[in-house]
């Protein structure tokens, strides 16, 4: 008998949680959009928050963090989703609405995972985790 | 548009990856067939709870609650229904696999019964399921990538398409892919059951006004007939010979279809899954919980909602539902539709390709074959049956269809053998063996399947499908268990191998009930029978009046029949929950299971033999067909 990675466990559930919160909060978003409605797209992040919760809360479970992988994936989508809004909002097509969705969603994420960040590592670690020192500079140089 | 090849895209590539993880981990092929037993017990709940129900809760039962109504209430129950057997068979099963160190049915039946035609049989049942039970909804799946891209995607390249895909991650990652992402299909076939329900509520305007339009169906006389149970009983010829009075949902049709149902988790499949898994800690909280609770949650509500909001306005049924949402949501609840379909036709195609290579063809054909070899020809065989599935679907959909109707009740026809291995250890061998036999033809005599096939040899039956408004699974299960008390009281304690008795006395030893479970048999008997009369039983005419106020009023504000089977819902959960632990038959054992160490035999070369077999089964497939043709030619019509 082989027991399973808890690893793989992990990722099952982070799959899970992702394919049914991450996109039934999309897809509220994208409603409150198209129908010019601000509280449905605020659903819609309320959910995505609530992926993230979870996700978090596996992350707990598991006691682990993020795999590289994940942060990859999260803040190249964070950027290609801003970036589309930016394109969007410089065509002019857009309704306050849908600027004020867009914000919330933006804003939302970043602060969230700011929020993350202090609170697990702390002000300092925090930002360790993106300054990395030069070869030079560390305790391997001659 | 974009949505849906959006989505599409991202399915196939979470398939891709599992598959690849799966992969990685077998080491290619050296745990391909069980994942090394290594599957979490919460992912087996998961996976068993999502292939039971998440397609067929949608594509199929509230289709027809949209079609008939409440005729078959049954279909609310369905939740317990799959639980049950889980609940008798599972930690049994997975003690006795462990114990022997096996890891499918098949294997268990030839140790246990020395029977090559239970193997045969499990391989038929296996390969049905896959080919027809789950091409009918793969079909379906098909089907609604047409409506959902206007024509654009032609139903053959849909099929091929989702035919690919679901081929794709069984051949690269075996078991392991199966029930890894099996897990993450159940989540989103659950996900997409409760987002159907919530928008055929949400698009009727609301719980109150579904209801509303319900009540006023029901005034009306010619449809007043979809609200009740059509007596106990119509002694009718059967479907396209004599039509029932007002519908076929009797009492014993609801009753014989709920013994189809428990026909799922007796099902190889099933047993796969349990055999796969690496402790036997969540059996219980599985079927109590995953299954009864939230899967019999999801069928008395969910599943109730979408079929009424239906039957209403036809409208509002799945393909008209995700041809109404924004494609965003279509998409979402496409794909997960889509992924509780493909749970259950990947695993079939699992077991199906197993069972035919590993359990049939290398046995008896090519014992020289290697381990990796015998994995090399299971994925080629998964690939041809789901070309054969896809081809089917597309070319011969009335044959699919009769054959998917098949599965079910030829699954019950193996509850004999496995109660004789877990529970009723005086079933012999003979008695078994002869039992799945009428059974197996008690199925094919009361289907469209057999009737067909013997109409076109020359032979028109009396009678249609399910006479007496009785399914086939019940016809078959009757003959299979009549046959198989005669034969066991005429052959006790004959036709045990030294498997058989050492499997016995392991069951015997390990699961000796204590005295509480003792003082509780008769309590949980009473109940058991209970339920089984009032919810899915001659009491659901009952139920077609329980709630009904003066003038007809709904005293719950829905159908009679709706409030009793949610009532009964609760009330089955109970049994399970009952049985589950408190009668000690699911509930958790935290033993260290020796491995039997079988007496040392010698292994003659078996080439010439398998030769000579070959050349017979030719020679016998050849007679056959030949003799076929000739009856047709002189007979048939």
């Amino acid at each position: 008998m082989i027991p399973a990675s808890p690893n793989i466990e992990r990722s099952i559930l982070i799959f899970a949680t992702w394919a049914v919160l991450g996109f039934l909060g999309l897809g509220i978003f994208l409603e409150g959009m198209e129908r010019d409605l601000w509280i449905l797209s605020a659903a819609g992040v309320a959910v995505i928050v609530l992926a993230f919760v979870a996700h978090i809360i596996v992350n707990g479970i598991f006691d682990t963090g993020f795999t590289p992988g994940e942060t990859v994936l999260g803040i190249g989508a964070y950027g290609l989703l801003g970036l589309v809004f930016v394109a969007a909002a410089i065509g002019g097509g857009m309704t306050m609405t849908d600027y004020y969705s867009g914000l919330m969603l933006f804003g939302t994420l970043a602060a969230g995972f700011l929020a993350y960040l202090f609170t697990r590592h702390g002000l300092r670690g925090a930002f360790s985790r993106f300054h990395f020192k030069p070869m030079a500079e560390g305790e391997g140089s001659p | 548009m974009i949505w849906l090849p959006l989505y599409g895209l991202f399915y196939a590539a979470a398939t891709l990856y599992w598959a690849r993880v799966a992969a990685g981990l077998n080491g290619d092929y050296r745990t391909f067939f069980s994942a090394g037993h290594s599957l979490s017990p919460w992912i087996s709940a998961l996976v068993l709870a999502g292939m039971s129900l998440s397609g067929w809760v949608v594509l199929v039962g509230s289709a027809w609650i949209g079609r008939e109504g409440f005729g078959l209430p049954v279909l609310l129950q369905a939740g317990i229904a799959f639980a049950l057997p889980g609940v008798f068979f599972f930690k049994r099963i997975w003690l006795l696999g462990q114990h022997f160190r096996l890891s499918s049915i098949t294997e268990l039946f030839r140790s246990y019964w020395e029977s090559e035609f239970l193997v045969a049989v499990v391989a038929v049942v296996a390969t049905i399921f896959a080919i027809a039970f789950a091409g009918m909804q793969l079909s379906a799946m098909s089907g609604l990538v047409v409506a959902m891209t206007d024509g654009a995607v032609g139903a053959p390249v849909a099929a091929t398409l989702l035919g690919v895909v679901l081929a794709g991650y069984v051949i690269i990652g075996g078991m392991r892919a199966v029930g890894y992402f099996g897990a993450v299909q159940a989540v989103l076939g659950f996900a997409a059951v409760v987002g159907f329900a919530g928008f055929a509520v949400i698009e009727t305007g609301g719980f109150a006004a579904l209801n509303a339009g319900l009540a006023r169906m029901a005034a009306d006389p010619a449809a007043a007939g979809k609200f009740i149970v059509a007596g106990v009983v119509q002694f009718t010829a059967g479907a396209g010979r004599e039509a029932a009075a007002g519908h076929e949902g009797t009492a014993l049709a609801s009753f014989s279809l709920a013994l189809a149902l428990m026909g799922l988790q007796a099902s190889p499949m099933a047993l796969k899954v349990v055999l796969s898994t690496r402790e036997p800690r969540g059996f219980a909280a599985g079927q109590t919980w995953v299954m009864a609770g939230a899967g019999g949650a999801l069928i008395a509500l969910c599943m109730a909602c979408l079929g009424t909001a239906a039957l209403i306005d036809p409208a509002r049924s799945v393909g008209g539902l995700l041809a109404s949402l924004s494609p965003w949501f279509g998409a979402w609840l496409f794909i997960g539709l889509l992924a509780g379909v493909q749970l259950m036709a990947g695993l079939a195609l699992l077991v199906a390709g197993e069972a035919l290579v590993r359990h049939v063809y290398k046995p008896w054909f090519h014992g020289a074959l290697t381990s990796h070899g015998s994995v090399t020809v299971t994925r080629v065989v998964v690939a041809v049956l789901a070309l054969v599935s896809v081809l089917m679907q597309q070319l011969t959909p009335v044959t699919l269809s009769m054959l998917g109707s098949l599965a079910l009740p030829l699954a019950l026809q193996l509850w004999t053998p496995l109660l004789g291995m877990t529970w009723l250890r005086w079933f012999t061998r003979p008695a078994v063996i002869t039992g799945v036999g009428f059974g197996i033809t008690g199925v094919l005599l009361t289907e469209p399947f057999g009737i067909a096939v013997l109409s076109f040899l020359g032979l028109d039956l009396p009678w249609g499908r399910a006479p007496w408004t009785i399914h086939s699974a019940a016809w078959g299960i009757a003959a299979n268990l009549a046959v198989t008390l005669l034969v066991s009281a005429f052959t006790r304690r004959r036709g045990f191998g030294d498997e058989a008795r050492e499997a016995q006395r392991f069951i015997e030893t390990l699961l000796r009930p204590g005295p509480r479970v003792r003082a509780l048999r008769s309590t949980a008997w009473s109940v058991a029978l209970a339920w089984l009369f009032l919810a899915v039983g001659p009491g659901l005419v009952f139920g077609n009046y329980a709630f009904l106020g003066p003038e007809k009023a709904w005293l719950l504000g829905m159908p009679s029949l709706w409030g009793w089977s949610l009532v009964f819902w609760v009330a089955g959960l109970g049994l399970v929950w009952f049985l589950s632990y408190k009668m000690e038959m699911a509930s958790p054992l935290t033993v260290r299971i020796p491995a039997y160490q079988p007496p040392p035999k010698l292994k003659p070369d078996q080439s010439a033999a398998e030769r000579t077999r070959l050349v017979a089964f030719l020679v016998t497939v050849a007679v056959g067909f030949s003799l076929i043709v000739l009856v047709a030619l002189a007979f048939g019509h």
